[in-house]
């Protein structure tokens, strides 16, 4: 076996998001089901919300390979 | 266990020999892009050759098919100039699932776009079509000042903002849109191979361990569905994608 | 409509890593040539707020209808 830690790390990092973002689209399409004309006000924050999730994903995936 | 170890499978395994002499332009992927081409000519060239009022089999699966690129991909996302791009993203569409659907064929088992050098290609027509596009409809000039400097932000702050809308435009969209696909196909197939090595390796070893090799067999031929799956969604995506850029291309303003 | 929201969720990483990428090199890049260690991480958190605001502006300040 051989490969670097950081990537461990990265895959580590990538449980939390990818939970966030399950959820945050779990409660959006909750929301959109139940009051479909609530979506232009749903849209956004649940972007908003996926963006931040996101940002911490890509931030992992640099860091794997930035630190040495 | 004097045998020697579990070797896992990886990105050599998707290096192929040549097949004709030592030149590596024909190599087993290479030959499955021709034979997709055949292939999806000659299944076009026969569903639409007898086309009826009532249609055959044949032909409404043909039919369907470009009914799907036309009316989900084409007129949903790119609106009213829809028509002159729907070859284009037919042919994107068929290319990619065809070769996509190999990965899981019995005897060829390979999708060949888990080779880099052939999603590359393809996007780099995409790229070219809506680049071509957006300069043409706009301009160069005012396309790239509606790229980079959108309305409702303070001045300086065009400093930090205009290299970031640059650089997706220019490079990270072809960049992800490559990665994507070829991303996929490659965990997809090196997930089977695990399975299926894996499997072969357990039943030549003792008989206790024998028994497990069933369940990683099992598991490698439900995960062949499953990436069936997820070849039919790549290529689906993929043209989705493509049918974005240009439309974003065509909008007129933000 | 379920289009366009794919196409946004692609948009909006697209976003993250062109702004992180960009400034973030640009970071690495000064740490190079002035021998500090600092400003790779500084660029990072520069790049991440850039596309973060990018994302704002496009998405949910003026939001699609």
């Amino acid at each position: 076996m051989k490969g670097t830690l950081s990537i461990v790390g990265f895959g580590l990092s990538t449980i939390g998001p990818g939970t966030a973002t399950g959820l945050i689209f779990a409660a959006y399409i909750n929301g959109v089901a139940r009051q479909p004309e609530a979506r232009s006000i749903l849209q956004p924050i649940a972007f908003l919300g996926f963006a931040l999730a996101e940002a911490l994903a890509i931030f992992g995936l640099v860091l794997a390979f930035v630190l040495k | 266990m004097a045998q020697p170890g579990f070797v896992p499978p990886d990105s050599n395994d998707f290096i192929f020999k040549p097949i004709f002499g030592s030149s590596i332009f024909m190599t087993k992927p290479a030959l499955m892009i021709f034979f997709s081409v055949i292939l999806i000519v000659v299944f076009f060239t026969i569903s639409a050759r007898k086309a009826a009022v009532v249609p055959s089999r044949l032909q409404f699966a043909g039919e369907s098919v470009y009914g799907f690129v036309r009316t989900t991909i084409g007129q949903d996302v790119i609106g009213p100039e829809f028509e002159r791009f729907t070859p284009f993203l037919f042919a994107i569409f068929t290319f990619v699932l065809t070769n996509n659907l190999f990965g899981v064929i019995p005897f060829m088992q390979f999708p060949t776009m888990s080779r880099i050098g052939f999603p590359v290609s393809i996007t780099i027509f995409v790229y070219l079509v809506y680049h071509y596009v957006a300069i043409k409809k706009k301009g160069l000039g005012r396309y790239l000042k509606e790229m980079c400097f959108m309305p409702g932000v303070p001045k300086p702050i065009y400093i930090i903002l205009a290299p970031v809308e640059f650089l997706t435009y220019f490079a990270v969209r072809p960049l992800t849109l490559a990665m994507r696909l070829f991303g996929n196909m490659f965990a997809g197939h090196l997930l089977l191979l695990l399975f299926t090595l894996g499997g072969e390796y357990m039943l030549k070893s003792a008989l206790f361990v024998k028994f497990f090799s069933v369940l990683s067999f099992g598991m490698a031929i439900g995960l062949s569905f499953f990436e069936m799956g997820i070849e039919c969604l790549q290529a689906y995506i993929f043209t989705l994608l493509a049918a974005l850029y240009i439309a974003g291309a065509l909008a007129d303003e933000h | 409509m379920a289009t366009t929201d794919d196409g946004a969720f692609w948009t909006i990483i697209a976003y993250l890593i062109a702004g992180l990428g960009f400034w973030g090199g640009m970071g690495f890049l000064a740490d190079h040539f002035l021998k500090t260690n600092f400003l790779t991480v500084l660029g990072m958190f520069l790049g991440m707020a850039t596309g973060l605001y990018l994302i704002w502006i496009r998405f949910i300040k003026e939001s699609p209808k």
